[in-house]
């Protein structure tokens, strides 16, 4: 399997979207790009149609100390080496487009990120709770509330 | 005819673990179901966020009942990547023993149980049997059937002797034995092969739209193994078999499971063949430095994603673990649609579900 080079897929995303992904090096022996939340759609295409790129392992959620007022998704694509696109969405009112209708396969990664951290994914038919019981009302069970919520 | 939906779990004698779906039926048409997960859901990723690296371990450990070695190789693989350790050759291959051990015994107990299902009771007999010489080499090397705890940061706690080698190497050989078997009722059972033969087949380009991953993705002609397509040492210096069928039908994830079998039991040899002499670990700091590392590893269902966020101190500061039943359940409501009532459990069953994985 041919990895993706990333310094084509950071011209193709340019060209076909108009975004500017930033190339984020912090996670260590794996391409991973910053792009903006609106573009998630258009570069996950790109990805899938130029470069034969069509697993998505997983979707994190989380909060970083180094961005309050954010909650990070980080989506783990793989292509015979890990490649990740990292979008910081607002904490206040954190939405996405989902992408369940390019890949099917990501509807429990998104299921989980919106019970456990609050993020909203349009564009999808809300499903019942695939997690949490019915009766749970405490909100988002991972979200950091305050700086003292562990 | 009238649409009627069928309620099943969370628990229920079908399963093994607590699953709830409500599968709807037209006489005896399956029109398509719906799941509900959660039920054992004990919040392991935010927990690993209040313990320590050394205590996370065996709390990751304790993700699954079957695959639970594997899961901390992953995880301390990632650690050891922030940390810039190098574990010593000998440890990297008692973990990858471990790992096909595990993979051994994880098919050989699905198969014994879509056997089961099937109404093949002497082969579910026969299987579970064979599964515990698996145990047996296992608790002989670590002294537990499934919680191991092999792993630790820098290497594994425990060397192989010579007399332990020679009792792996032992039930190895028997294993090889009875494996050839079981795999001579697949190929040649008739009324395996009625149940499973064209039932709910899934395309190659459903399982890559689907993300499914491990047994059940190659079933359906997916070319990809972790172990071959993206090694952590020593699969990268092994020849690992990828063993695929262009099927997609219970028939083919069956015979997948039970060729992967033989092909560990023969890994397992090449691994004791060519096991290195040397330490087992190295010592490894507390504290690990700041920065991010996803490590992924071919379980016996398939790729595991592990993603670590380190703030520099003792404890992860996000730690987020992908199991493959997760990637592989979102097919079951696709698989569902169509098929026999009566085919239920095979297509359930197909898919290996281990739930308290999935739920984590």
């Amino acid at each position: 399997m041919n990895q993706i080079d990333t310094d084509a897929l950071l011209e193709k995303i340019k060209a076909e979207t108009g975004c500017q992904p930033e190339v984020y090096q912090d996670i260590t022996d794996e391409d991973a790009l910053c792009i903006p939340v609106e573009n998630l759609e258009a570069v996950i295409g790109v990805l899938r149609k130029d470069f034969g790129c069509y697993h998505l392992s997983g979707i994190t959620a989380q909060q970083r100390e180094s961005q309050p007022g954010k909650i990070e998704l980080i989506y783990h694509f793989w292509h015979g080496k890990g490649v990740s696109l990292l979008l910081r969405l607002p904490a206040d009112d954190p939405k996405v487009a989902s992408i369940i209708a390019l890949l099917p396969g990501a509807d429990f990664y998104e299921r989980e990120a919106a019970e456990m951290y609050g993020i909203t994914f349009t564009g999808r038919e809300e499903t019942p709770r695939l997690l949490l019981p019915d009766e749970w009302d405490q909100g988002p069970p991972f979200l950091k509330r305050e700086a003292s919520d562990g | 005819m009238d649409k009627i939906s069928i309620p099943i779990g969370p628990h229920h004698p079908l399963l093994k673990e607590p699953l709830s779906m409500r599968i709807d039926i037209a006489g005896e048409r399956v029109l398509g179901g719906t799941l509900r997960m959660g039920y054992v859901h004990r919040g392991i990723e935010k927990m690993t966020a209040q313990r320590t690296y050394v205590q996370d371990v065996h709390l990751i450990e304790r993700i699954c009942g079957i695959c639970s070695h594997v899961h901390t190789t992953t995880f301390c693989l990632g650690v050891e990547k922030l940390l810039g350790i190098d574990v010593p050759p000998r440890a990297q291959y008692i973990r990858a023993l471990m790992c096909e051990l595990e993979r051994v015994h994880s098919h050989l107990l699905w198969l014994g149980i879509l056997s089961k299902h099937v109404g093949l009771e002497t082969v579910f007999m026969h299987t579970w049997h064979d599964r515990e010489l698996a145990l047996d080499i296992m608790e002989g090397i670590s002294g537990g059937r499934v919680s191991h705890a092999a792993n630790q940061i820098g290497g594994v706690r425990f060397d192989l002797s010579p007399e332990q080698e020679v009792m792996v190497k032992e039930n190895i050989g028997k294993l090889k034995a009875q494996v050839s078997g079981v795999l001579g009722v697949i190929e040649n059972e008739p009324a395996l092969r009625a149940r499973t033969q064209g039932v709910a087949p899934v395309s190659a380009d459903l399982i890559r739209d689907y993300c499914v991953v491990g047994p059940v993705a190659r079933a359906s002609g997916v070319d990809v193994d972790l172990r071959r397509d993206d090694p952590w040492p020593p699969y990268d210096q092994l020849d690992v078999n990828v063993i695929t069928r262009p099927e997609g039908d219970a028939w083919a994830r069956t015979l997948i499971r039970a060729l992967e079998t033989r092909e560990s039991l023969r890994l397992c040899e090449v691994l004791l063949r060519q096991m290195p002499e040397g330490p087992v670990t190295v010592r490894a700091p507390r504290k690990v430095p700041e920065g991010e590392v996803v490590t992924r590893s071919e379980a016996p269902r398939g790729e595991v994603l592990y993603y670590l966020r380190s703030d520099g101190s003792d404890k992860p500061a996000r730690l987020k673990v992908r199991t493959p039943t997760l990637a592989v359940l979102s097919l079951l409501p696709e698989q569902l649609s169509k098929i026999h009532v009566a085919d239920i459990p095979v297509v359930l069953a197909g898919i290996d579900l281990c739930i308290a994985c999935a739920d984590r």
